[in-house]
């Protein structure tokens, strides 16, 4: 009977403890790393957003019209609040990781390893988007005023279709980078592309051809037919 | 780069090396102007003959690369002084013919020309456009004379012209260089100067020939560079300028970026110079003044009143962006109002002005997209101007010009306070 006691159910008893004792000091340095990490990812995220407001990052963002998109898109806080946070999330994911790691589960350490090789894709993705984002709209602009200073009476659709060509190829591209379904984004852009090129050839076409046609011949043929005779000299 | 490396060619290197020194120079830029430059350099020979027959005198044309034999045109161009009655022996007229080198533009011909000016201790030069139609050679001797003997540094023109001839003269530039440093130069952006050598070494001294100033920039860059040095300026009266269209295919808002740009980037570096200065003097004016017939200039009220509507429907939130609350708030009312009620107050414009001036100054978007879209603005105050002179003479709209230089003077505490602030 004391032997079955022991054997039964002492053994496994002692053999779980044995287990729970010799997994503790990884849990101990699992929540000494997430402790550490809270704390650095505090301070870090809060020095970097007062050191981006000290070099202007807002002031800059807001001539970029960064600042006002944002506010469109509802997001209230500023660019230098966004980038302080950011850090402070990034460095809590570092943390995180780092915690599982110490816990040494071989799944744990797969994902953290899986992880960290996509980050670079994920940043790189990041600043295509940024910087698609930012070129749209200097595009966009650009574009309506050359449309407007050139009379085209759609001149902000015209613009708006610019911009979101651009945002187009920037999703497109940050996509690929990111390898999610990388030939549904090449064969969907392409089709979404040919199509409104061949969306504006139809209805040029078929809508506009006395339109296209009398462009073509004022451009060609050097004259307005119906401009009223205008030599102002401006200089 | 400094001066003593502005390029030339071998061969005028040798022509300069073999001229020596100058008293008079008159250049002449150009570019595919054959069927007019003929005529300049015969006026400007005329005009040297006959009123410089004892000085040493040379002719530069420095060109873009003319393609239908402007060079060739220069060359071949003779005066015959006997039936102008210009029989005084004189010394002979030495022509420099060169290509110059740098952005394609006016301004480069004129660093060219500036060049072998330096590099020939010239006393006292002139430039001239090689598309005027209107030159005789009384413009050089009023161009040279006022450097060469009554000691000025400067001698802006001063032309009769059409009262819608230089729009953006008489609505921006004139008022605006007018108000800022204080001096009445009439045609800041004339085309056709008289200068002196020292000048000319200052204007070379300047590292501005990769700007917008190599094109159309230079004329109002050479005047305010003139002023805010303290050169001694003065005017001439030319009577009428007639000249061929600057370019039938310069697109207006491109002419808008290169002017604007450099009055703007002018107000940048000379801001302790203007931000000082209240009121403005009268500038002495030379030469015999008349009247003349000038060409009539067809408008087309219409397109521009349309063009400043479009540009208020589409790009109200550009403005919004470059302009004061206030300033914009004005402009409304001109979306749907009668045509022949269509006004953008002297006021307001002075305001508009100084609001773009400022937000050029504080970069509120790229400097190139506010310039642009400042275009249909200045339509619209062109279209005022218009309508507000419609069946006055040419020098009865001077006086609305003159109502506008005022309003330009005395809004000039605001271009200051918004200069020094960005908007709120």
């Amino acid at each position: 009977m004391k032997e079955f006691w022991e054997k039964a159910l002492l053994g496994p008893l002692e053999t779980l403890s044995k287990s729970v004792l010799s997994v503790l000091p990884n849990v101990l340095a699992m929540s000494i790393i997430l402790l550490v990490g809270l704390v650095a990812a505090w301070s870090i995220g809060h020095v970097v957003e007062r050191l981006l407001r000290v070099i202007g990052l807002d002031h800059l963002t807001n001539r970029l019209g960064v600042n006002a998109a944002l506010t469109r898109g509802g997001v209230k806080a500023d660019p230098s609040h966004l980038v302080g946070r950011t850090v402070y999330w990034l460095v809590v994911a570092f943390a995180v990781l780092a915690g599982l790691g110490a816990l040494n589960l071989q799944p744990l350490n797969q994902f953290a390893q899986s992880f960290l090789a996509y980050l670079p894709r994920l940043f790189t993705a990041t600043l295509i988007l940024v910087a698609g984002y930012l070129l749209s709209n200097f595009v966009s602009q650009a574009v309506l005023i050359a449309a407007v200073n050139a009379g085209i009476p759609p001149a902000r659709l015209v613009a708006a279709c610019s911009r979101w060509g651009v945002q187009l190829v920037a999703v497109a591209m940050a996509l690929e980078q990111l390898s999610i379904a990388q030939n549904i984004v090449v064969v969907g852009f392409g089709i979404m592309f040919g199509g409104i090129v061949m969306a504006a050839a139809i209805a040029i076409g078929l809508g506009a051809k006395d339109l296209a046609k009398e462009f073509l011949e004022k451009r060609l043929s050097n004259k307005s037919r119906e401009r009223a005779p205008d030599d102002l000299r401006h200089l | 780069m400094t001066a003593a490396e502005t390029p030339l060619t071998p061969e005028t290197q040798a022509k300069v090396q073999e001229i020596g020194e100058t008293d008079v120079l008159v250049g002449i830029p150009s570019y595919n102007n054959t069927d007019t430059i003929s005529h300049v350099v015969r006026a400007v020979s005329a005009g040297l003959a006959k009123y410089f027959a004892r000085s040493r005198v040379v002719l530069v044309n420095s060109d873009g690369g003319s393609s239908d034999g402007t060079p060739e045109a220069v060359a071949k161009a003779v005066v015959d002084l006997g039936t102008l009655l210009i029989s005084e022996q004189q010394s002979p007229l030495h022509k420099i013919i060169t290509p110059y080198h740098g952005i394609p533009g006016k301004g480069s011909a004129f660093r060219t020309i500036f060049e072998i000016a330096r590099r020939l201790k010239a006393k006292a030069c002139a430039v001239v456009d090689s598309d005027l139609r209107s030159i005789t050679p009384e413009w050089i001797e009023l161009l040279a004379r006022p450097v060469l003997e009554e000691g000025y540094d400067y001698v802006a023109p001063y032309y009769l012209r059409h009262k819608y001839d230089g729009t953006i003269t008489n609505s921006i530039v004139y008022p605006l260089t007018r108000a800022l440093y204080g001096q009445r130069i009439r045609q800041p952006i004339g085309g056709d100067f008289g200068f002196s050598g020292k000048l000319a070494e200052h204007y070379l001294e300047k590292h501005v020939w990769e700007s917008d100033v190599a094109r159309f920039g230079i004329d109002i860059w050479m005047t305010t560079e003139a002023i805010a040095s303290g050169a001694r300026v003065c005017q001439s009266f030319l009577g009428a300028k007639i000249h061929n269209p600057k370019d039938p295919t310069a697109d207006l808002a491109a002419m808008l970026v290169q002017v604007m740009g450099a009055v703007f980037a002018l107000m940048e570096e000379h801001q302790p110079v203007w931000e000082g200065v209240k009121g403005s003097n009268p500038v002495k004016l030379f030469g015999f003044q008349y009247d003349v017939g000038v060409e009539p200039v067809n408008v087309n009220v219409d397109r521009m009143i349309s063009s400043f509507r479009q540009g208020l429907a589409d790009l109200e939130p550009i403005w919004r962006e470059m302009l004061a609350p206030g300033t914009v708030e004005g402009l409304l009312p001109l979306k749907d109002c009668p045509l022949q009620a269509f006004r953008i107050p002297d006021g307001l414009w002075a305001r508009l002005v100084y609001d773009v001036a400022a937000s050029y100054h504080h970069r509120v978007m790229p400097r190139e997209h506010l310039l642009k879209a400042f275009t249909p603005l200045y339509l619209g105050r062109t279209a005022t101007f218009v309508l507000e002179t419609q069946g006055l003479t040419s020098s009865e709209a001077e006086g609305r010009i003159e109502s506008l230089c005022q309003a330009f003077e005395d809004r000039k505490p605001y271009l200051v306070e918004r200069w020094q602030a960005p908007f709120a």
